[in-house]
């Protein structure tokens, strides 16, 4: 495969990011049906973190599910039921935060009619509402052209992946990630580059295992240089 | 001799050191003052002496004061502890009276510094009251604690709420430790210095000439557990697991405990566990001065398994430090200690002296187990508890208190 792209002057910087977890300010849930009274009222910016944010926080191992709501009912509520079908949910597969908290709402219905007794948490083990504060800083290091990406992606830190490739798909228009928003820059000679990236399912992957796929998938793509 | 980001770059990689770098450089001349009450002993002073000369370096002008008190001011706010992880307490007003009179005569001493402070990092209740004897304070005032304040004594706990919900923000190791308060709770977990003496690399002559000198043979497997002589350590209850184990198992074990200026129960706890080791010479007691630190790092290094049998337990950076070098860990099933302790991966979690000598059995006939979960363990703590983390976690919550907490910020 080859690239060829315009001769343009288009730099993109490089930004990382740090986060700092602090309690959202709602009760915690002990139950589930406490659990679907809080998620009713929560701030959006809980929601993401516990469905988005998961990826970017220290965890011990790959969890099984990547949102905080599926794994809190499968290990604390013991519901495997209710946490396949709240672990499938695809944030970014939806409009927006307000649609994915009433599709929540309503598997955490349809579970709670099926139920006779609603299930409890261990004390100790409640669901505890969280959000984050998210502070965005420039790196120093800048793509001057698309064959930098290639270059230069080994070098990004994890939190830089994050920001760029999973955390933009929520600030950017198009939902989409902020390399593929600055290729589309470069018109039609950067297809095969942006294809490579489009390929990849990041919802699933640990921030380390994201970044080698990252670094395969474009290096899979051979450069031509420009004059 | 204080240690410079280019010293920990080898540890934890150029990238973070250089992440460290760009978050302070909004944060640049700023004044910032930690306040607590020991320079000496316990997590919290380990941890403000990297803290304060790496945030230096950073570029932050950064103090660390310390309250002082007399021993009933200190029985106060050991009482403060005890009722914050939930003991029943007596807590008359005289006790009050005493922490009060004490926490104003040294805001007579500290005002100007902490008025004239950008961030004030308040550690703990010891110095808590003093937000409210500094008027004029023109910064942002924090109020850290660094206790499992899960479940409190409701006493202390109201009487502590009136002294720390006037700040701008709190800081809680775990989020089950946080209380419903009107300001911004952060979350943030402790960690460690990879490398102070109590953490650096030993060869195993300098082990060996330790263990010489402390009267320990290096050849039985050694079980440990490093804390201060405190109940909620249960260093009882690892004497009885110790007990439970057949005597046909080799091992000897050894409680080591520092002393903190501020705890005034230690020497009372330290007769109890004396007692109860009486008669039994495979066990070893240690009473180690306060800045013992390479004794510490020794006999962690020299142990086969590492316990932290607590039964109340803010975080226990004793487990991040055996982990840290690589030793299973047989923890108490609460605080911290479960953020860190990963059952059957990085140790084991129990809540009995019985589950205590069942895992200390199993690890001692399993040996290739010990090696696995150190494995395991080691590279655990160096992704989240060492000191960059913790120190780029106090500089973002800083960045966030300044710029108002939105929850995007963009950095200069």
């Amino acid at each position: 495969m080859k690239i060829v792209t315009e001769k343009k002057n288009m730099p993109f910087n490089i930004k990382d990011c740090t986060l700092i977890t602090r309690m959202a300010g709602i009760d915690t849930a002990m139950n589930l049906r406490e659990l679907r009274e809080r998620l009713k009222i929560c701030p959006i910016e809980s929601l993401f973190h516990h469905f988005c944010e998961t990826v970017i926080r220290p965890t011990f191992d790959d969890p099984e599910f990547r949102n905080d709501f599926a794994i809190w009912a499968a290990h604390n509520l013991r519901d495997r039921i209710l946490a396949e079908r709240l672990g499938i949910l695809n944030p970014y597969a939806l409009d927006d935060f307000e649609e994915l908290r009433l599709q929540v709402l309503d598997i955490i219905d349809e579970r709670l009619s099926q139920l006779v007794y609603f299930p409890w948490s261990p004390r100790g083990q409640e669901f505890q509402f969280m959000q984050a504060v998210t502070v965005v800083f420039e790196t120093g290091i800048r793509l001057k052209s698309p064959e930098d990406l290639i270059r230069k992606l080994p070098q990004m830190s994890l939190s830089s992946i994050y920001y760029h490739f999973v955390e933009a798909r929520r600030r950017t228009p198009d939902k989409t990630d902020d390399f593929t928003t600055w290729l589309l820059g470069y018109g039609n000679g950067v297809e095969p580059l942006l294809k490579s990236l489009q390929g990849i399912d990041f919802y699933f992957l640990a921030l380390p295992e994201l970044k080698q796929k990252l670094i395969n998938a474009v290096q899979q793509v051979n450069p031509v240089s420009i004059s | 001799m204080n240690k410079t980001l280019k010293d920990y770059e080898i540890v934890v990689g150029r990238d973070a050191i250089s992440q460290l770098k760009q978050i302070s450089r909004d944060l640049a001349g700023a004044k910032v003052v930690h306040v607590n009450s020991t320079r000496v002993g316990g997590g919290v002073a380990e941890i403000l002496s990297w803290l304060i000369p790496l945030m230096n370096e950073l570029g932050l002008e950064t103090s660390w004061e310390v309250v002082t008190g007399t021993p009933e001011y200190y029985n106060t706010t050991k009482t403060f502890h005890n009722g914050l992880q939930g003991n029943e307490v007596i807590l008359p007003q005289h006790m009050l009276d005493v922490y009060e009179e004490t926490v104003a005569e040294n805001a007579e001493k500290l005002r100007t510094t902490l008025e004239e402070a950008d961030f004030v990092f308040i550690h703990d209740p010891q110095p808590a009251a003093l937000l409210d004897l500094c008027p004029n304070r023109k910064g942002k005032w924090i109020w850290r604690c660094h206790i499992d304040a899960s479940h409190p004594n409701r006493k202390v706990w109201n009487y502590l709420r009136s002294k720390v919900s006037g700040y701008d923000a709190s800081i809680f190791s775990m989020p089950q430790f946080a209380q419903r308060m009107d300001h911004p709770q952060f979350i943030i977990a402790p960690s460690i210095d990879p490398l102070s003496e109590k953490n650096r690399e030993m060869s195993q002559d300098e082990i060996a000439s330790i263990l010489d000198q402390l009267g320990i043979s290096g050849e039985t497997p050694i079980i440990t557990q490093v804390s201060r002589f405190d109940r909620f350590k249960d260093p009882i209850g690892v004497i009885k697991a110790f007990n439970l184990l057949n005597s046909h198992i080799d091992a000897q074990l050894i409680l080591a405990g520092g002393g903190a200026t501020d705890d005034p129960e230690g020497a009372a706890v330290l007769e109890e566990v004396k007692e109860a080791a009486r008669n039994n010479d495979r066990i070893h007691i240690l009473m180690l001065p306060s800045d013992a630190h390479l004794t510490i790092n020794a006999i962690q290094r020299a142990s086969t398994i590492v316990m932290q049998k607590s039964l109340q337990e803010g975080f226990g950076l004793t487990v991040t430090e055996a982990m840290w070098k690589g030793k299973p860990v047989i923890g108490g099933n609460v605080g911290g200690i479960k953020l860190q302790v990963h059952n059957h991966h990085t140790g084991y979690l129990v809540d009995t002296p019985e589950g205590s000598a069942l895992r200390i059995r199993e690890l001692l006939r399993r040996p290739e187990k010990i090696k696995s979960m150190g494995m395991i363990a080691r590279k655990f703590v160096t992704e989240n508890f060492l000191l960059n983390r913790h120190l780029r976690e106090y500089l973002t919550l800083m960045l966030g208190l300044r710029r108002g907490l939105s929850n995007h910020l963009i950095a200069n």
